[in-house]
């Protein structure tokens, strides 16, 4: 038969369609999630000279004294330091709108009233406020970052930093803690696990506690008065949450948030007062900063990109502006990045080498003229380094060092020209007016006094290259390029298609052949096969809203739960009440009602997701009975895993003695766990730094995987039984590896997840004997629709262990057991079998569920006629337990791809369609991992007992 | 088609007939009753109680199964098969077993996929299963009785024959499958009372019921013609 599809021809195209599946995937990630092109090290004095000049790597400036290099800096930038102190004070979540009213109208009365002191301040044109925009997502660790670094971290920097959170990028406080600046923290102890061991003082409160709108403040303002007095320090930073937990808890409008607002603005006046007014100290100038790091939402919530989150406020206090007007010193926008630039030129460091920022132009007022132009000429120099790295060097032919300084930039003439052309040309053509324009300036200064009109001139200049470039900088890091995205999405569309017509030409082929044409025809789709459609199509249309991605668990038990129903009702309707209820009926009727029980138990256990958390469930249940309860249920769990995989073991009747050797090793692992268990499972936490508990550790690992690989390897080899068919033997060692593997995987997680889930982990092992048991009883359910199932049963138990949508979910203690010395990778291996111990626990029950399903269809004629040839039986034996899960993943990546796509201007894009776009990636390497396992072990014991039979038939022939 | 209009037989005011077979519009008088009691229930939750799913879910439902559970056995029960061995009180009797059977199926089937379990749930499920039973089991167990087979023909199966048996089935499976799609909103977080266990699922079931009834009646009114059809042919 021609249209047959022959097992080679199967496997290239579903190889093909997964290496496209990868390909499409990795250029959409890299698309989407760009990753920031970043320049590593740090800033130091060659900042201060034209970026074109090749300055000798000055690698001796870290070792200078501090003060020296603080003098160094200062005489390099040839700008002298107005001030010698800083406040920074943080209003977590405080919009810009509260302060500085909207759209040039001022704020609502009662925002108004309660602030009166920072009012009066706007008013008399002390201070100046901005509205700061803050870029997505708005949630204060990357705020944090972006204004000390004055860089846009991108979303994966967010994800994968939970292993280390200190900020090593260059940035404002390392710079003034390399100039021996002292610095003292008060407030969310986010900055001490961004800058460790940097803060002289410091007192750090958590936002943990959403409710706590008071005490939270005032742990933070009981040093402040003591912190006014002294004058040891050069920057104090204030950091207060309780105006975000007002936010959290009330809204925008909630009843307390006037006194919010109001204790604010005394803290304000309490500093301006004290720290800047008062001259009585010799402490020098002191600048006061009020920043928020985002806004909020009508309902006080967070983390998007709309106008009312990322409308944050920059305020300085104690400029000696000459602004006299309301509407001037509030109606100014700039960008949250911005302050980094700025307090670098303001206190004479240089900018952090990835700020994308530019100077703030209402602080320039208290320079001389040539200090403004000096200051500008620095934050183009930085903004034009980093372009450099961002583009090809033939842009910037002609440029050479301090060339615009003496004229003498080859073909290009000292007189300015209009720009035109595209982004990049014009942004170098802005720059190089700019540099021509200072050049003249500073030419003509020396000579002719009048120079005001060349002066503002080169400052409109400055100004037009300036902000267009931090526009195109910051647009790099946020941009996503269409066509990466539309070939990605594109490569993943056919790369589906292709699963999709392999799996539907085999399925044609299978039961077509099978059964009669007619009776195929008539009932095409029976109930549980259109629910299986049904299914798949509910999870891509719920894949679209938040609320459905951050309660998936709810889907896949429900569903999984209804399909234990549709089961029930089949096997009632092929009861048949002439013969009285048989045995055999019965079984079924048992194993599906445990199935029933041990998934709503599954499902009780944790409850998950985001909105519901707070119910009670049954893991919170035992936790606050008492951890004994706990133990209770590991040791019983324990006990009974190990008694369920030895009674699977041995159901086989076969009683060799490599069954023996295996029985034997896991026996000794478990007992291994539950020592491990007992001795060590109390201090997680220290679990790493015990001696012994990872010696004990890697010894499970080692017996585990030795008995794992030699039970696939030696198992084929020594299964020759002379007088069972050839199928039923291959099909039986099958079922033993496939036994061993599950076994082997249980013991590993009961080791590996926390002591609460081991309850679920033999829930699990129930639930896969259980279905296997029923699919060699005859279920008259096709087999991809077994397959499917035990696929969805797989995400519902990955649900039911405690998993999320949520990056929070992740179990990281488990991560470090067994491990003796810090390794990024190894502990991700755990973190990523810990994660998806549930989905590869069913994808590697597929083995066992093979071999069922080959030993009891041995004596088909179907299966014995085709016996004859290696590839048919391949095919018919692994076709649809590596397509069907294939299918359906790929079917599910390539949806919840498009969604993404569909909702990248979506508020919630960053916390809820991200992490799940993460998660949904891990699935697919997990289904990968779980396929490839799978199809190698079968492929393999096929292979050898073909070779095998067809030695003894041979040999056989010799003999007669 | 002429011929069709001539033969066709003069209805009779609720189409009992003596083999306990039921005509199209006596079906839709019976769904009459039954739909006017649904309703009445509602009426006097909201009248005579001052309640309403929302407000107080287990008086509300408790009030429609009482209301609705005598109007269904009552009306049911003359249906019965072979009313010659089983008077209509045995058939009365024996749905009020049926009653109590269906509410633990049904309730066995709720918590199965995921009714949350606990005290302040207990009398909410409690009522919700009787109201799902006398939409599913009571009508059945008033007709069937402990007639194996024709449970199993009419529910396994799912192969009735006969307007009694379509209306034994369509309404019951209408309900079930109405309170599957009704237990949809629930995790969502719009914040509204009526998401709470049971209430959209109650919802969901009486929405079911009543298309499921709907449903029966056009398959009857589709059958006769067909059969008119082939008995013509």
């Amino acid at each position: 038969m021609t249209t047959d599809m022959t097992c080679t021809r199967l496997t290239i195209y579903t190889v093909a369609g997964i290496i496209l599946q990868i390909i499409g995937l990795s250029i959409f990630v890299f698309g989407f999630f760009p990753v920031k092109p970043t320049l590593s090290g740090v800033s130091g004095s060659e900042s201060y000279r034209d970026p074109f000049c090749d300055s000798p790597p000055n690698s001796k400036e870290s070792e200078i004294h501090p003060e020296k290099l603080r003098l160094l800096y200062q005489e390099l930038s040839g700008i002298s330091s107005k001030y010698d102190r800083l406040i920074l004070m943080v209003i977590d979540g405080l919009p810009a709108e509260f302060v500085l009213g909207k759209d040039g109208q001022p704020p609502w009365k009662v925002w108004k009233e309660s602030m009166p002191y920072t009012q009066s301040l706007l008013a008399n044109g002390d201070a100046i406020g901005y509205h700061a925009k803050a870029a997505p997502p708005t949630v204060t660790m990357p705020r944090l970052k972006a204004m000390v670094s004055g860089a846009i971290g991108g979303f994966l920097d967010v994800a994968f930093n939970f292993n280390t959170q200190a900020l090593l990028d260059d940035n404002l406080l390392g710079q003034f803690f390399r100039i021996g600046w002292k610095m003292v923290m008060l407030g969310d102890e986010t900055w001490l696990k961004l800058f460790p061991g940097t803060f002289m003082r410091s007192d750090g409160v958590s936002s943990f506690f959403v409710k706590d709108t008071v005490q939270v403040d005032r742990n933070v303002s009981r040093h402040l008065p003591n912190e006014l007095n002294r004058d040891d320090w050069n920057l104090l930073i204030l950091h207060y949450l309780g105006l975000d937990h007002v936010g959290h808890t009330g809204g925008r409008n909630s009843p307390l948030m006037a006194s919010k607002l109001q204790e604010m603005d005394d803290i304000v006046r309490t500093m301006h007062l004290r720290a800047i007014d008062d001259r009585s100290h010799d402490q020098g100038q002191t600048l006061l900063i009020v920043v928020s790091d985002h806004g909020m939402t009508e309902n006080g919530n967070h983390g998007g990109s709309s106008y009312e989150e990322t409308d944050s406020l920059m305020l300085f206090i104690g400029l000696s502006s000459n602004i006299s007007d309301y509407a001037a010193a509030t109606n100014n926008l700039a960008f949250q990045v911005d302050l980094a630039p700025t307090l670098a030129l303001l206190f004479g460091v240089p900018i952090p080498k990835n700020n994308v920022g530019v100077l703030v132009p209402g602080t320039l007022n208290s320079l001389r003229d040539y200090e403004k132009l000096r200051a500008l000429e620095l934050n183009s120099w930085q903004l034009l380094r980093l372009m450099q790295a961002q583009l090809p060097s033939s842009l910037f032919e002609g440029f050479s060092c301090n060339c615009f300084l003496d004229g003498t930039c080859e073909g290009l003439g000292s007189d300015i020209s209009e720009c035109s052309g595209d982004k990049e040309k014009q942004l170098i053509c802005l720059f190089r007016n700019a540099a021509v324009l200072h050049g003249i300036w500073k030419s003509k200064k020396l000579t002719e006094s009048s120079a005001v009109e060349d002066f503002s001139r080169a400052l409109n200049a400055y100004n037009a290259f300036l902000k267009p470039a931090s526009e195109w900088l910051a647009s790099k890091t946020t941009e996503k390029p269409v066509y990466l995205l539309g070939l990605g999405v594109s490569a993943m569309l056919i790369s589906c298609i292709v699963c999709v017509t392999v799996f539907l030409s085999l399925f044609k082929e299978v039961y077509n052949d099978s059964k009669d044409r007619i009776c195929s025809l008539s009932n095409l789709l029976s109930l549980e096969e259109g629910f299986i459609l049904a299914v798949l199509l509910i999870l891509v249309i719920s894949m679209g809203s938040s609320s459905m991605v951050e309660e998936e668990h709810y889907i896949w038990q429900f569903m999984v739960s209804t399909f234990y129903f549709l089961l029930l009702l089949k096997t009632i309707k092929s009861f048949s009440f002439s013969k009285g209820l048989n045995i055999l009926g019965d079984y079924k009727v048992g194993s599906i009602f445990s199935l029933l029980i041990s998934g709503r138990l599954l499902r009780g256990w944790h409850q998950g997701g985001v909105n519901w958390t707070c119910l009670p469930d049954i893991s919170k249940w035992l936790e606050q009975v008492g951890s004994g309860y706990v133990k209770w249920i590991q040791l019983i769990s324990n006990f009974l895993v190990i008694g369920l995989g030895m009674f699977t073991l041995f159901r086989t009747g076969s009683k060799r003695k490599t069954v023996r050797i295996l029985t034997f090793s896991s026996s000794t692992c478990g007992f291994l766990v539950l020592l491990h268990a007992g001795r060590y499972g109390d201090d997680m936490f220290e679990v790493s730094t015990d001696y012994g508990a990872t010696v004990i550790a890697k010894l499970i690992y080692l017996i585990l995987s030795l008995s794992a690989i030699g039970a696939a390897s030696v198992l084929p080899w020594c299964m020759l039984i002379k007088d069972k068919s050839f199928l039923a033997e291959a099909g039986d060692c099958l079922y033993l590896i496939g036994a061993v593997y599950i076994l082997c995987w249980c013991l590993l997680q009961l080791l590996l997840q926390q002591p609460i889930n081991s309850g679920p982990i033999l829930l699990l092992l129930i639930q896969i004997l259980a279905i296997t048991g029923l699919s060699s009883k005859d279920l008259q359910v096709k087999e991809w629709v077994e397959i499917a199932a035990l696929y969805y049963m797989g995400m519902a138990g990955h649900f039911a262990l405690g998993n999320s949508n949520t990056l929070a979910t992740i179990d990281v203690a488990g991560a470090f057991i067994g491990i003796s010395s810090h390794s990024t990778i190894l502990s991700g291996i755990l973190m990523f079998m810990i994660t998806y111990a549930s989905p590869l626990l069913f994808l590697l029950s597929l083995v066992m569920y093979i071999g069922a399903k080959l030993r009891n269809h041995s004596h088909s004629t179907i299966m014995a006629h085709r016996a004859n040839d290696l590839g048919q039986l391949l095919k018919l034996t692994l076709g649809f337990p590596c397509l069907v899960p294939l299918c359906i993943n790929s079917i599910l990546l390539t949806a919840y791809t498009v969604v993404l796509l569909l909702m990248r201007n979506h508020l919630f894009v960053w916390s809820v369609f991200s992490p799940k776009y993460l998660y949904v990636c891990a699935t697919t390497l997990c289904t990968y991992i779980g396929v490839c396992i799978v199809a190698v072990i079968v492929a393999y014991t096929l292979s050898v007992t073909t070779f095998l039979r067809s030695n003894t038939t041979t040999r056989r022939l010799v003999c007669s | 088609m002429k011929e069709a209009t001539k033969k066709k037989k003069p209805v009779t005011s609720i189409g009992v007939c003596s083999d306990a077979s039921i005509s199209a519009s006596g079906a839709s008088f019976v769904y009459l009753i039954t739909g006017l009691s649904l309703a009445v229930g509602f009426w006097v939750a909201r009248n005579k109680f001052s309640v309403d799913l929302v407000s107080n879910p287990s008086l509300t439902l408790c009030l429609l199964w009482s209301i609705e559970f005598p109007i269904v056995i009552f009306v049911y029960s003359f249906f019965r098969r072979s009313p010659e061995k089983f008077s209509y009180f045995r058939a009365l009797g024996r749905s009020i077993i049926g009653l109590f059977s269906g509410a633990f199926m049904n309730a066995l089937g709720a918590i199965a996929l995921g009714a949350p379990i606990g005290t302040q749930y207990l009398p909410k499920t409690i009522h919700w299963s009787f109201l799902m039973s006398v939409f599913t089991f009571v009508p059945a167990t008033a007709v069937f009785g402990a007639s194996w087979t024709d449970w199993h023909r009419v529910f396994a199966s799912m192969k009735p024959s006969g307007n009694i048996e379509y209306m034994i089935f369509s309404p019951a499976y209408g309900a079930i499958i109405g309170g599957w799609f009704g237990a949809w909103p629930m995790p969502l977080d719009w914040e509204r009372p009526w998401q709470e266990w049971p209430i959209c699922v109650c919802y969901g079931a009486i929405g079911g019921y009543i298309a499921g009834q709907i449903v029966s009646l056009s398959v009857m009114f589709f059958l006769r013609k067909h059969n008119k059809n082939l008995k013509l042919a």
